[in-house]
């Protein structure tokens, strides 16, 4: 049923890799609502980062949506043309990523390069613009404005570029930030002072944000919302609380037993058994039956739905399903 | 400085190194005064931002960058003032191993992994291929790789096997000493875990000393002795990881914790002494003493005073403890009190 609530949501998304050899993304739905912090978390390869880039239309070469649709504002922006993406890009979507340097151009200052921005998206004129500068450096809490305006990217911290790079992606007031590992590079102080400002955003401005990362601490801090890939699928989301408390799926309970615990005291470190699925690997039944401590010989035997375990919170096991026909 | 364990001298000892990069105008002091022992069968984890110098000392330490001040010494050779052909032997006799933190762009992409792991032995003249052999098995099934492996080039095994293989090959030599520079922080959780697992195993079965640069201080916590803070080249605490990780000693230490991201969870208490907007620096705060003899954090340090013009020395605050702080009987206390009213308008998680 369509919500008009959402800012985004993803129906059923395939994505292939290798062009069209592998399933990289099997089945992917999600939603987004205004002012809400989502968090994709999974390891390297479960498809979490190809679902962002989808989302923006981005994907990488060799990389397509087999099947499903990605609804931006209620509108399915899937089969969009280049034109269609790029009017969405900056005003209506804004992205950051790992590394923002490689975003930027290298030999003119930030300053221009944000105010070309809002220079073509909003036709604003030169001084307006850079008007709008200050107040975005300032917004981001960049300490002087003025000076980091006329600096290149090379005379700035890894930091403070992450800071320029927000700054640009909210230029144009969008509803949804697509953000993929922003704060992984960036020393912990740096990260904690970046995930502030993000949250800061998200109350000022009731900007959408679709935050990935592999580091389910991070995603635990910042967002309202989790959702755990694994191999190519969702297997569990819901609200953090309910994450981090009640976690229903075998692999989210591993997660959170190998994730870094707060409270720096020395105790034995815990492995998940076992390695992830191929790319593209075809299995019958749930995909991380094979490194379950619980399978049973029904998780082997199909396909494994998605089911409500409590107030918009989805598991994809087994267990979890007998569980709720139970109570 | 720290007090010796009884008797033992120390594998790894770092007597006031000065390291600068660059010449003439380039020039960048990157390591003050640096000191530091590691004994054997310790993990000491070495934790700083970028810049800081971990990674330079850790160079040093080798013998691939000489410092300009200061001796390194390996149980008991001055190593840095070898020259050239001693230098080179030493080297070759690989007491201290390296492990990098990509594997991927350490290790030869061509080579297979039995010709990484027997490379070190052949440089040190181990010419008998059946030891090789013997021995490059012996090192991989330390690291929990069995023979399957063998024949595969990097590029055909998976990032956690990877980063066993870089430490099977620093193993194959028999080191006394394993520096791990960030040995971690490209694999996921589970990986990472499995790999400090196994260092830990190393450090009792073969006596091994580690040093593991690394960011991620919850993973240090669950393995180091000691942990030892860098900050724009100079150490600023050095103690042991409990006391150190429970009440930190410098604001800077306080601020990496109180940073470091965490999850709450059943059963585990998550209370942080400060949240990080306690230990930062606001507009408000009074300019803090600058000049080239200032303490290195001072221009961050909301506790700055007047005292801090001066660049502290590590001090000794307990046992095999020691801070680079004036205010490190005070800064706590205030943090705690009068800066109780800034609190986090939008507070992250950190400090429930």
């Amino acid at each position: 049923m369509p919500d008009f609530g959402e800012v985004l949501r993803l129906d059923d998304l395939h994505v292939s890799v290798h062009h069209g050899a592998a399933a990289a993304v099997r089945g992917v739905s999600l939603q987004v609502r205004p002012g809400e912090i989502v968090g994709l978390v999974g390891e390297s390869g479960s498809g979490k980062t190809l679902t962002c880039r989808a989302t923006l239309g981005v994907l990488p070469p060799g990389c397509a949506v087999e099947s499903g649709s990605v609804s931006f504002g209620g509108v399915d922006v899937t089969s969009l043309s280049r034109r269609g993406w790029e009017r969405l890009h900056g005003s209506q979507m804004g992205a950051v990523f790992q590394d923002p340097a490689s975003y930027l151009n290298p030999v003119i200052a930030v300053g221009p390069q944000l105010t070309e921005v809002v220079r073509v998206k909003l036709g604003l004129g030169r001084r307006a613009a850079h008007r709008r500068a200050h107040e975005l450096f300032e917004a981001v809490g960049l300490r002087q404005p003025e000076r980091v305006f006329h600096q290149i990217p090379a005379e700035l911290s890894g930091g403070m570029l992450q800071r320029v790079m927000i700054a640009i992606a909210i230029s144009c007031d969008p509803q949804l930030l697509v953000a993929d590992e922003p704060t992984t590079a960036l020393d912990v102080t740096i990260q904690a002072e970046v995930l502030e400002l993000l949250r800061r955003l998200r109350d000022e401005r009731g900007l959408a944000v679709l935050f990935v990362s592999h580091d389910l601490a991070v995603i635990t801090q910042l967002c309202d919302r989790i959702a755990v890939f694994y191999a190519g699928e969702i297997v569990e989301s819901g609200p953090v609380e309910q994450i981090t408390q009640r976690p229903r799926h075998p692999y989210t309970q591993a997660l959170l037993r190998v994730a870094s615990v707060g409270d720096f005291r020395r105790r034995e470190l815990e492995v998940i058994a076992g390695q992830p699925p191929q790319v593209g690997e075809d299995i019958t039944g749930c995909r991380f039956a094979a490194r379950c401590p619980v399978a049973m010989p029904e998780c082997k035997a199909g396909p494994v739905r998605s089911v409500p375990v409590g107030e918009r919170h989805e598991a994809r096991c087994v267990l979890a399903a007998r569980a709720m026909v139970a109570s | 400085m720290t007090a010796a364990p009884a008797g033992t001298p120390p594998l790894l000892a770092v007597e006031s190194v000065d390291v600068t990069l660059g010449r003439g105008w380039r020039a960048n002091q990157v390591l003050s005064g640096v000191d530091l022992d590691v004994w054997p069968g310790e993990i000491v984890g070495l934790v700083g931002e970028t810049g800081s110098g971990k990674t330079t000392l850790a160079r040093t330490v080798v013998g691939l960058v000489n410092p300009k001040r200061g001796r390194i010494l390996i149980e008991g050779l001055p190593i840095s003032a070898l020259r050239r052909g001693a230098r080179r032997a030493e080297r070759r006799r690989g007491h201290v191993q390296l492990v990098f933190q990509d594997p991927l762009r350490s290790l030869d992409p061509d080579l297979t992994v039995a010709e990484i792991v027997a490379e070190g032995l052949t440089i040190r003249g181990q010419t008998d291929r059946d030891e090789i052999r013997r021995r490059v098995t012996g090192a991989l099934e330390q690291v929990g790789l069995d023979a399957t492996v063998l024949e595969r080039t990097p590029g055909q095994i998976s990032g956690g096997q990877r980063q066993r293989v870089s430490i099977a090959r620093a193993l194959a030599v028999e080191p006394r000493l394993l520096i791990c520079d960030e040995p971690v922080s490209a694999l996921d959780a589970s990986t990472r875990n499995y790999v400090l697992r196994l260092l830990d195993q190393l450090r009792t079965s073969l006596g091994l000393a580690i040093v593991i640069i690394s960011h991620d201080l919850s993973s240090l916590a669950g393995i180091a002795d000691r942990v030892v803070v860098l900050y724009r080249g100079r150490i600023i605490e050095d103690g042991p990881v409990d006391r150190v990780f429970t009440t930190p000693r410098h604001p800077y230490t306080a601020l990496l914790m109180a940073s470091a991201p965490s999850i709450r969870q059943h059963g585990v208490r998550n209370d942080r002494p400060f949240s990080p907007r306690q230990l930062r620096r606001t507009d408000s705060d009074p300019a803090p003493p600058a000049g080239p003899g200032a303490c290195v954090f001072a221009a961050r340090c909301p506790f700055a005073a007047g005292v801090c013009a001066v660049q502290p020395p590590l001090t000794a605050v307990g046992e095999r403890w020691s801070v680079a702080c004036h205010r490190h009987e005070e800064w706590a206390a205030l943090a705690q009190s009068a800066r109780l009213g800034r609190t986090d308008p939008c507070p992250l998680s950190s400090s429930g």
